[in-house]
């Protein structure tokens, strides 16, 4: 969470597990960036859940349009900026899915107020 | 505020990055790109023979390339590096078909053997459509729906182009193919930021005129041309006013250039639709500059802003974004706008520009080649 997050008791996604691993693991997300609009992938909406369960680290994400190319790099992204704060023993595993679709009702309170909402 | 709970991923299409690692099948892609990006010098070539440009060149595939410019350019290249971004992102091995048909077209072109690159652009272009249909299967919504359309525009206008009939129907459509592409991807941007009421349906109803131009550029070129121009001038307005660019051009680094990269774009468009209406109406001169303002200006433009972001993700080579990118769009642009203000006083200053057209394209090839052997440095050889 971010300070703005914090004080507004804010969960970007939800989350389930070990609470120790919440923060660290948002702020592995957050510093994933599209680079077309400066916002973090946390911000636009494309993390669906994070459950840290026997040992792995389950992120269900999306992209804002299954026409774009980029999926791969972006989750190769989150694979590298997880990997530091995700115990050794723990596995990450990325799920990619397009249902529910992503709609702009998706993007965090943050990410709105970054894109002049 | 919280979001609502998520369905469990049971059932999704999912699988992990060790599983997608495996099934991306990119070996196909360098090889497509490279070859696309050959031909695309090739017609570049036939480019500059067209505008006056002396060249030291005297094979045959020259020859070809000044006949086939429009084609090597817009379906050759174009063609085969959005197929392949396609491709990409569908991941399935069979949608990278369409591309390679399309490269290797172009290739036929230069080899002096139209018949058969034409049927290979009407088969690309059917292949595209299937691509899109999947696309759309997986979630349809109105930017993969225009996607759709686009390609459907590019399979009509390469089979006008095969038959040999209705030649500036053709060339109309295969604009609106790439025209229609970036105006999805574009409207998939804007729902980023909080859009008018309106937005959507101005786009539409836009795009609509576009294709009706398009299809009236058949029976009747110069009223089909007229509205088609408009049109593109219209699309233009659109994208200054709603587009997230307009924001975005404001953040640093990489996010800001792509921001120019779109916004000097949109000028072109509108600078490319007056001089398509101009042109059809019966203004000889304004030809060059509807077709480069909107292949160069425009789309080249696109090309540019997302080539560091689409390249990495289609050919695994990474880059490393520095100042130096600005350096060919400046050329890119300065150049253009060299040749159209210059060519309409003179010839002399068209050729000029179309010459440095080209240069501001080969430096943009050095410069992704500075770039990724700047990454290499900085990281070590890509995984």
């Amino acid at each position: 969470m971010t300070e703005t997050d914090a004080l507004l008791g804010f969960q970007p996604f939800p989350y389930v597990g070990d609470e120790a691993l919440r923060q660290p693991i948002t702020d592995a997300l957050r510093r994933v960036i599209d680079p077309e609009v400066a916002l973090s992938i946390v911000d636009v909406g494309l993390i669906y859940q994070v459950t840290v369960a026997e040992q792995r680290v389950h992120v269900l994400m999306t992209m804002t349009s299954p026409a774009c190319p980029v999926a791969d790099e972006i989750m190769d992204e989150v694979e590298r900026r997880l990997d530091p704060v995700v115990p050794a023993d723990h596995r990450i595993e990325l799920e990619l899915c397009w249902e529910p679709p992503w709609t702009p009702e998706c993007i965090t309170p943050q990410g709105r107020r970054l894109m002049g909402w | 505020m919280h979001h609502a709970p998520r369905p469990p991923a049971d059932g999704l299409v999912s699988r992990t990055p060790a599983q997608a690692r495996s099934t991306r099948p990119t070996g196909l892609a360098r090889p497509v790109i490279a070859l696309a990006f050959a031909t695309m010098l090739a017609g570049m070539a036939g480019g500059l023979l067209r505008a006056g440009v002396a060249l030291p060149l005297q094979a045959g595939w020259v020859s070809q390339a000044m006949v086939w410019h429009a084609a090597l350019m817009i379906c050759a290249f174009f063609g085969t590096v959005i197929g392949i971004e396609r491709a990409v992102a569908l991941k399935h091995r069979a949608a990278f078909v369409p591309p390679l048909i399309s490269a290797g077209s172009g290739l036929l072109l230069l080899l002096g053997e139209p018949a058969a690159a034409h049927a290979g652009f009407v088969l690309a272009g059917a292949g595209f459509v299937a691509v899109n249909i999947a696309i759309v299967r997986r979630q349809a919504a109105t930017h993969t729906l225009l996607l759709l359309l686009g390609a459907l525009c590019w399979m009509g206008g390469s089979t006008l182009a095969a038959a040999g009939v209705a030649q500036g129907a053709a060339l109309a459509a295969w604009f609106a193919f790439l025209v229609l592409t970036i105006g999805a991807e574009r409207l998939e941007m804007t729902r980023l930021m909080r859009r008018r009421p309106g937005a959507e349906g101005l786009l539409l109803a836009v795009l609509g005129v576009l294709l009706l131009g398009t299809a009236l550029c058949a029976p009747w070129p110069a009223i089909g041309g007229v509205v088609y121009g408009l049109a593109l001038a219209a699309l233009a307005g659109w994208l200054a006013t709603f587009d997230i660019a307009r924001r975005t051009v404001r953040a640093p680094g990489l996010t800001r250039y792509m921001a120019l990269c779109l916004l000097a774009g949109y000028g072109w468009l509108a600078v490319g639709g007056l001089a398509w209406a101009a042109s059809s109406a019966g203004l000889a001169g304004a030809r060059d500059a509807s077709l480069h303002a909107l292949g160069l200006g425009f789309v080249f433009s696109m090309v540019m802003g997302h080539a560091p972001v689409i390249l990495p993700a289609v050919a695994r080579v990474k880059l490393a974004f520095g100042p130096a990118f600005y350096l060919p769009l400046a050329a890119l642009h300065g150049s253009l706008l060299l040749r159209l203000a210059g060519g309409a006083l003179s010839p002399a200053w068209r050729s000029a520009g179309a010459a440095l057209n080209g240069t501001a394209i080969v430096l943009f090839i050095l410069t992704l080649l500075g770039a990724a052997l700047a990454w290499r440095r900085r990281h070590g050889p890509a995984a």
